[in-house]
């Protein structure tokens, strides 16, 4: 008998919504509910506090916080282009435009807010728009594209977000402001003249006291605004950015209690008055307060969660008392930070801080008896935020005077207390982050995706870095950049230093630039050894096993003999397959060759064959049939590209629109033997249906009707990650370009064994700096980069073959130097399970879960059977 | 207990090591040049795969040592400790050279 589950309904997708499902699904109740969301634009959940961003990379898809495919994942009915138009809260059901009914038994309205549009005559011609989802964005871009100059009428924060937006357009940017100085909620009055001037000297003009009137036909553009003050301003285009408004249109229309001046009214568990009706982030009233910002929104979003788990299960509901307003953000490239009572306050002590020559502005608001923090405002440097932050949080008495507090400088600013909030957006405190990097995520990234701290809007950022750094010394654990005990440099200057000072092997390095033991041993370690093997392959790509330069003892385990050494010791084999591509006369070779020497067979993720089970000693014999019937080493034992997976693509596939598995083809064969940080794989797929999970790979090309899109730093394994859409609608020239620069690029800045994604997620400015390296070229460094490439491929060599040229080179095959002194028998065994061949060693390490035969249950003889 | 002849010096490996049989046990033999030879025997403690004469030669706080190819323990080529472990051991032999042969002191 099916049981029905209850319904639990949220109306509205942004991040505040979103960020609700994010609890549910963590406190389990989407097993619980059956939940429906609905979203009123075209796109699942998106960061709109970074909306700017989109003008960055020109797509929607850095902002995006989830997936339809997320929430399919999570069993929750996602309804995207829905609006909800009717609550009826007595019968508790609600009604679409579309005219579809819904019953809930409980329901969250997350409906957000609206931008604020100014009654003026003419506000609704042509190019006057607002500022707030991605299809605003889209209509700001097409405006701009015809306009040469623009307004943005409001001068709070979101007022200069569309400013810079639009200067970042190539607009010539003004700024109307109605009050007498720039963000007025947040800065006192000089706080607001220092920002104007120094938003004016980036090309902004900025005009204050002024309301419009009207606007009417321009003469010298299409708009002219009238003043109160009998002076006028031209503009193609004007952006109202004049504030925001709660969107609480539906639970006006549900008979739901507003506010007198809008707001949906909640009490502390974030409940309207409407029975089971909860209320979350900017649509909601609580104490006659509206939170415009996105981490009270992430608090109530909880709060009403844990209400609703309380009805369930256990869980003991949270209450919203509340939250903090302060801000600290770059607007135009310039700090600004408002604590508390940033204007003040009467009766308010204060200590100023003018620096005229700097252009820093600093004021801070004290109690009567001054001895306690009650607001601060910051212009031009936010270095102070965190500590005055928590001093303001806390409550904590004011240790000496005030001043001293302007004058500490940045150094101790990772210096907060264990229970201080770190990331807002997040509520991780500093003590969450210390106990996580103790308990050995010492990476940016794994702090991010273990804590969720800095994975909000972002800011906390550095100040994360610092906390991770400081707790690692604190540890006493490897926290300078050095690779290992010989070395204080991290890969990146290690690469630079070979490069530039030409150095070519292992002795030079460690004696130049190293720490040799005391006994002058220069031996290294498996550390820098490997490290610096793989630095001086990416930078001449030299055979690997050279002996004249030492190479052949700085290689790892599999570089060192050509193949991946297996847990009992013998190695596996895995010829290229470029794209995956085979003949039949290729496959009976391959056959052939493993079945004489008894291989185990088994086809890689990567579409090729993997032979398992050849001795030291046999490694040469099998690769020299192997390059006799045409095929050439994989690179599967070394930290450079593996394989090329393809759909079939276009030439078979009959939704393909590209020659997918040309092009794996042809891009495996151009970076096959580009030794780098760490494996490379990519993927090809011949359209959007993405048949060759492209996403998941380091690089990932998925073609369109125009030509390819290009995804950079995906993942598998462990820690997944989709890749970033770094460019679409690439000419197969141009994509060859861009992978040639991101992966030298790669190849010159990662740390040693870092792989793509971690790569990505540690550089400062993430997917929109390597876009402005390798496709605006803001280092100047294409050219160098481009030409390395370039001597990489050329030196291309089939390891194998080389060494099966030079019989000198193949002496480190022999396993023993007296074979012949061998006794009779060999103690290795093996059994066979499924007419294949498998190591019997005792269990130990890793592995230590038994091998069984599922293909014949009855017969135990099978699998037990020891060919000795 | 003996010294096994295992074969010519000149075709030990320089920097790396190569097993030799010794009285029916594997013996991984490193050539440091000028440091000397070393030898411990060729099984990995951890699996007991015959695999150490394949490691990379790593020198640790002043130690010199080689590092299983398979899950990367250190061990003392001098005395065969596990520099990770103090349960593990592999066993050391002695290893000398006279008139450019490689001789072994065998064992049990």
């Amino acid at each position: 008998m099916a049981v029905t589950k209850p319904k639990l309904v949220v109306v509205g997708n942004g991040m505040v919504g979103h960020h609700f499902i994010e609890q549910l699904c963590g406190l389990g109740l989407n097993k619980q509910f059956d939940v429906h969301v609905f979203g009123e634009e075209p796109r699942p959940a998106y960061d709109r506090v970074q909306l700017s961003k989109y003008f960055e990379t020109g797509s929607a898809e850095p902002l995006m916080l989830t997936s339809a495919q997320d929430y399919a994942d999570w069993g929750i009915t996602l309804h995207l282009n829905s609006q909800v138009t009717n609550i009826d809260t007595a019968t508790k059901t609600l009604v679409t435009a579309a005219g579809d009914e819904y019953q809930y038994d409980r329901l969250v309205l997350s409906t957000g807010s609206f931008p604020f549009v100014p009654p003026i005559q003419g506000n609704d011609r042509a190019q006057c728009l607002v500022y707030r989802t991605i299809e605003d964005l889209e209509a700001i871009q097409a405006s701009a594209a015809n306009s040469k100059v623009g307004v943005v009428v409001g001068g709070g924060l979101l007022g200069l977000e569309a400013a810079n937006a639009m200067k970042q357009l190539g607009v010539k940017t003004h700024v109307v402001e109605f009050a007498p100085q720039l963000m007025p909620v947040q800065l006192n009055d000089k706080a607001g003249e220092l920002l104007c001037s120094k938003i004016e000297e980036l090309g902004v003009s900025v005009h204050t006291s002024k309301a419009t009137t009207a606007i009417i036909d321009g003469e010298s553009a299409l708009h002219r605004m009238t003043f109160n003050d009998d002076t006028f301003l031209e503009t193609d285009m004007i952006v109202f950015s004049a504030g925001i408004r709660p969107q609480d249109a539906l639970a006006r229309v549900a008979g739901i209690n507003i506010g007198e001046r809008g707001g949906i009214q909640i009490d502390n568990y974030c409940l309207t008055s409407a029975p089971d009706v909860y209320a979350i982030g900017e649509c909601a009233l609580w104490e006659q307060k509206i939170f415009g910002l996105v981490a009270p929104g992430y608090q109530m979003a909880r709060v009403a969660a844990s209400h609703i788990a309380s009805a369930v299960s256990d869980v003991k509901p949270s209450a919203f008392v509340g939250a903090d307003m302060s801000t600290k953000l770059k607007l135009l490239g310039v700090d600004v930070a408002a604590i508390g009572a940033s204007r003040g306050f009467d009766n308010a002590q204060f200590v100023e801080l003018s620096d005229n020559q700097t252009g820093i502005y600093k004021k801070l608001w004290l109690d009567e008896s001054g001895q306690f923090l009650k607001g601060a405002v910051l212009v031009g440097d936010n270095s102070d935020y965190n500590r005055l932050l928590d001093l303001y949080l806390s409550q904590d008495e004011i240790a000496g005077s005030a001043v001293e507090l302007l004058l500490a400088g940045a150094e101790s600013e990772a210096d907060l207390k264990d229970t201080s909030i770190v990331c807002s957006c997040h509520q991780v405190t500093k003590g969450d982050i210390v106990e996580a990097v103790k308990a050995g995520n010492h990476k940016m990234a794994e702090i991010k995706s273990c804590t969720r701290a800095a994975s909000g809007c972002g800011g906390c950022a550095p100040l994360v870095q610092k906390i991770i750094d400081q707790t690692l010394q604190a540890e006493g654990l490897d926290f300078n950049a050095g690779i290992c005990a010989h070395f204080d440099h991290d890969r990146q200057a290690l690469y630079h230093l070979c490069q530039v000072e030409g150095i070519e092997d292992f002795d030079t390095l460690i004696t130049k630039h190293g720490k040799p033991s005391e006994q002058g041993h220069t031996y290294g370690c498996d550390i820098c050894k490997p490290a610096a093997a793989s630095i001086f392959a990416s930078l001449k790509n030299h055979y690997v096993l050279n002996q004249d330069k030492g190479h052949v003892q700085l290689q790892d385990t599999n570089d060192a003999f050509l193949g991946n050494i297996q847990k009992d010791g013998t190695y596996s084999i895995v010829p290229r397959v470029a794209g995956g591509e085979i003949t039949p006369a290729k496959l009976i070779a391959m056959g052939e060759i493993a079945q004489e020497y008894d291989l185990y067979t088994k086809i890689t993720g990567g579409q090729r064959i993997d032979m398992f089970g050849a001795k030291l000693s046999e490694l040469p014999e099998i690769w020299k049939k192997l390059i006799d019937a045409g095929f050439e080493t994989g690179h599967a034992y070394g930290k450079s590209l593996r394989t090329v997976k393809s759909c079939v693509g276009s030439t078979w596939c009959r939704y393909g629109v590209q020659d997918s598995v040309g092009l794996a083809i042809d891009l495996e064969n151009r970076y096959k033997g580009l030794r780098s940080p760490h494996k490379l794989k990519f993927a090809v797929s011949g359209c959007t249906r993405e048949c060759a999970e492209a996403q998941s790979k380091d690089i990932g090309i998925i073609a369109s009707d125009k030509g390819w899109n290009l995804f950079v730093a995906g993942n598998g394994g462990m820690r997944p990650r989709h890749g970033d859409l770094f460019a679409t609608d690439l000419t197969t020239e141009e994509l060859y370009l861009y992978i040639d620069r991101i992966l030298m690029f790669y190849v010159k800045t990662a740390d040693k064994l870092q792989r793509t994604s971690t790569w990505m997620d540690s550089l400062e400015g993430g997917l929109a700096y390597l876009q402005s390296v390798v496709i605006d070229d803001a280092l100047g460094l294409n050219a160098e980069l481009e030409q390395q490439m370039n001597e990489v491929v050329a030196a291309y060599q089939c390891e194998w073959k080389t060494s099966l040229e030079q019989p000198e080179y193949l002496a480190r095959f022999n396993e023993f130097i007296n074979p012949d002194a061998a006794p009779e028998s060999d103690d290795s065994g093996y059994q066979r399970i499924r007419d294949q061949r498998f190591p019997a060693i005792k269990d130990a390490g890793a592995g230590n879960i038994a091998i069984r035969d599922i293909t014949d249950e009855q017969s135990t003889t099978n699998s037990e059977e020891v060919v000795a | 207990m003996s010294w096994v002849n295992v074969g010519d010096e000149k075709n030990l490996p320089q920097g790396t090591g190569i097993a030799a049989w010794v009285a029916g046990k594997a013996v991984a033999i490193f050539n440091l040049g000028k440091d000397g030879l070393f030898a411990l025997e060729n099984t990995d403690p951890v699996t007991g795969v015959g695999v150490l004469a394949r490691g990379l030669i790593c020198e640790m706080e002043g130690e010199l040592c080689v590092a299983s190819p398979i899950y990367k323990q250190h061990y003392s080529l001098t005395t065969g400790k596990c520099i990770e472990d103090a349960n593990l051991q592999a066993t050391p032999f002695e290893v000398k050279t006279e008139q450019g042969q490689v001789f072994v002191l065998a064992k049990g």
